[in-house]
């Protein structure tokens, strides 16, 4: 069972950074450009496929990711799927911000490979991937 | 024997191809995988001799700093598919006939008035496949009075939609009933709508970019705007875009072609998924910021 | 009921006499006070107006709707003058991301007015109006985009503001920036993203 991540960021080279870890770890990884986009791509699957976590950009054209998720929110789905938002620390604004649009967590960016694998992996369920990062980041923080 | 390299023009690496699929996808939304690059270099390869560029780096340098934009234009036409013909992209009418009307009459009273409005009108295949699906297949057409609206830039496609005749490759989507009831074929070649259709389509021309064309179009209740931002420069697609909205009842839908995507061009609409399609919708009341 | 048949050109709708002269002051008025439609008319129509252009960035930072919004944007990128890209430039560092990224997009479309003013904002003392101003040189059909771009890869001390420009080098940079984008990679050592970023555009740009 492979867990299917949206990544939504503008720039091509973050989405293709996560894109990489994520798909390392296993899960199924899909890109959106920016809120609009994602949106779409959420009402498009097919019963049964809904991605099962969100990683956000904030700032983006068109749609930004608080809107995002609010949106995402709004069309309500069971159980509702976690949104990891990572953005750059000037951006952030606070994270009741985040939480306040329904987010789940929040990283800075650029955020360190473990970090992002590990928070992933927590808010996925997916014990395997978990101990996998948690084991990196210990070794990266006793390096 | 030496193999002799091709000429730089005729080659498009997988970093060249990388680098145009990403741009590609960040302007218009369609994303090619690594299974079109055949589709994609060919054409590619035509753009950069058309151009008299001497290989891709330097087609791709002028294409990207390019003031007005009409070689990125040229590229989308080259990278997409341009017929028309009856019943294109019918899943946006079935979508109509199904789910949007419904939403769409709510707001109305019975015998109300329903406008749609189809643009570019092209040679007419759009507006009268509207005309065909309503009669055809919305239950409720006797109950409301629906205004189908058409308008183009061209005035030679308009004069050809009003003359309304067809090539056999044309009709070729349409059940044979249809094509019976509607058409009279003149020759092999020709088949001649009805001019009970003719006259229920309000043909016009409109520069959808200029505010005094579009000023006139109000309370339009449908909008099918397919395969026609795609070749806007940014600007003109958000004014054009505008100009929709501004034309629309709140709470009336557009469809855009079946590649094109609201969130290449403004965040005025909302998506909304109906079992056929994906549509976009004007807001039905209030500040969407 | 039916296809309503249609004979010649009906006027879709009378075209309402307007209240208040189309002249700047009464489209600025309008502009200001009126209700949501007349708000987005006035945005429209004072595009042919370029002395409008401050008033329009000024009533930008106030107007709630998102359609008036967007004709305010769309009326100064169509007026395309220096003026108009002053008036853009303070959502640059507005709160509300649909303003900032409207300005981006609208500035893009206008790149001799703007080309004067980019050296400045890429000096900014506001980290995310440097992180702006690189993504607007990503659209920016400008001469001089390269130069500016190196400027940042060689001497900006944040970290995002250098990885946008990486970004924007692997789409517009050629063999010979290797060394510059190697330079700001070494900069930074260690930092996961910019390694990746970097080695991603060497390939792009096929620098050896």
């Amino acid at each position: 069972m492979s867990h299917h991540v949206l990544v939504i960021d503008d720039a091509a080279t973050v989405r293709m950074y996560h894109r990489k870890m994520l798909s390392d770890a296993g899960w199924q990884v899909d890109e959106a450009v920016n809120g609009l986009e994602a949106l779409e791509k959420v009402m498009n699957r097919p019963a049964g496929q809904a991605f099962d976590l969100y990683v956000v950009d904030i700032n983006m054209p068109k749609m930004d990711g608080y809107t995002f998720v609010r949106e995402l929110r709004r069309l309500g789905s069971t159980p509702p799927a976690p949104v990891l938002m990572v953005s750059t620390e000037s951006q952030m604004q606070d994270a009741t911000a985040a939480r306040d649009a329904g987010a789940n967590g929040y990283l800075v960016k650029p955020a360190r490979p473990a970090e992002l694998m590990l928070t992933a992996a927590l808010m996925l369920g997916d014990a395997a991937a978990s101990m996998r990062a948690a084991g990196k980041l210990v070794a990266g923080a006793t390096a | 024997m030496r193999a002799t390299a091709l000429p730089r023009r005729q080659e498009i690496t997988d970093a060249d191809f990388l680098k145009f699929r990403e741009f590609f996808y960040r302007k218009t939304g369609i994303h090619f995988d690594d299974g079109k690059r055949y589709f994609v270099d060919k054409r590619l390869i035509e753009r950069i001799e058309a151009t008299g560029a001497d290989d891709f780096r330097s087609y791709f340098i002028a294409l990207r700093f390019e003031t007005k934009g009409a070689e990125l234009q040229q590229l989308v036409n080259a990278m997409t598919v341009n017929e028309t013909y009856f019943f294109r992209e019918a899943y946006q009418f079935d979508c109509m006939v199904k789910d949007m009307l419904g939403e769409v009459v709510k707001r109305k009273r019975p015998g109300g008035r329903i406008r749609i409005w189809s643009i570019p009108s092209s040679t007419g295949e759009e507006p009268y496949s509207i005309a065909i699906y309503l009669l055809e297949r919305w239950p409720l057409i006797d109950q409301y009075e629906v205004e189908i609206l058409s308008s183009d830039i061209d005035t030679t496609v308009l004069e050809s939609a009003q003359r309304g005749v067809y090539s056999p490759r044309s009709v070729g989507q349409l059940p044979q009933e249809y094509l019976a009831r509607y058409f009279k074929q003149r020759n092999a070649n020709e088949f001649v709508i009805s001019r009970d259709l003719v006259a229920a389509v309000d043909f016009s021309r409109v520069n959808l970019t200029d505010a005094n064309d579009t000023r006139a179009f109000r309370d339009i209740d449908i909008i099918f705007c397919r395969n026609l931002l795609i070749y806007f420069d940014d600007l003109s697609r958000r004014v054009a875009a505008e100009a929709m909205y501004d034309a629309m009842s709140p709470g009336g839908f557009i469809c855009l072609g079946h590649s094109e995507s609201m969130s290449r061009i403004t965040p005025l609409f909302q998506p909304r998924r109906f079992a056929d399609a994906m549509v976009h919708q004007k807001p039905i009341k209030g500040d969407r910021a | 009921m039916g296809l309503r048949k249609t004979h010649g050109h009906d006027a879709l709708r009378e075209v309402l006499e307007r209240e208040h002269p189309r002249d700047m002051p009464g489209l600025l008025a309008q502009l200001r006070s009126g209700d949501v439609e007349q708000r987005r008319w006035a945005a429209r129509d004072l595009a042919g107006h370029p002395q409008a252009a401050v008033a329009l960035g000024t009533q930008l930072l106030r107007e709630t709707d998102a359609a008036v919004r967007e004709s305010m944007l769309n009326s100064l990128a169509s007026q395309a003058s220096e003026t108009a890209a002053g008036a853009l430039l303070p959502l640059l560092r507005s709160e509300d991301p649909q303003l900032r990224n409207g300005a981006i997009e609208a500035l893009a479309g206008m790149p001799k007015a703007v080309g004067p003013r980019i050296a400045g904002l890429l000096r900014d003392a506001d980290v995310d109006v440097r992180i702006f101003t690189v993504n607007l040189l990503g659209e920016l059909r400008h001469p001089q985009v390269l130069t500016w771009l190196l400027q940042v890869l060689a001497r900006d001390t944040e970290v995002n503001v250098v990885a946008a420009a990486v970004e924007v080098l692997a789409e517009v940079g050629g063999p010979d920036h290797g060394a510059a984008l190697r330079a700001a990679q070494a900069r930074f050592a260690g930092d996961d993203f910019i390694g990746f970023a970097v080695d991603m555009a060497i390939e792009r740009i096929e620098a050896a």
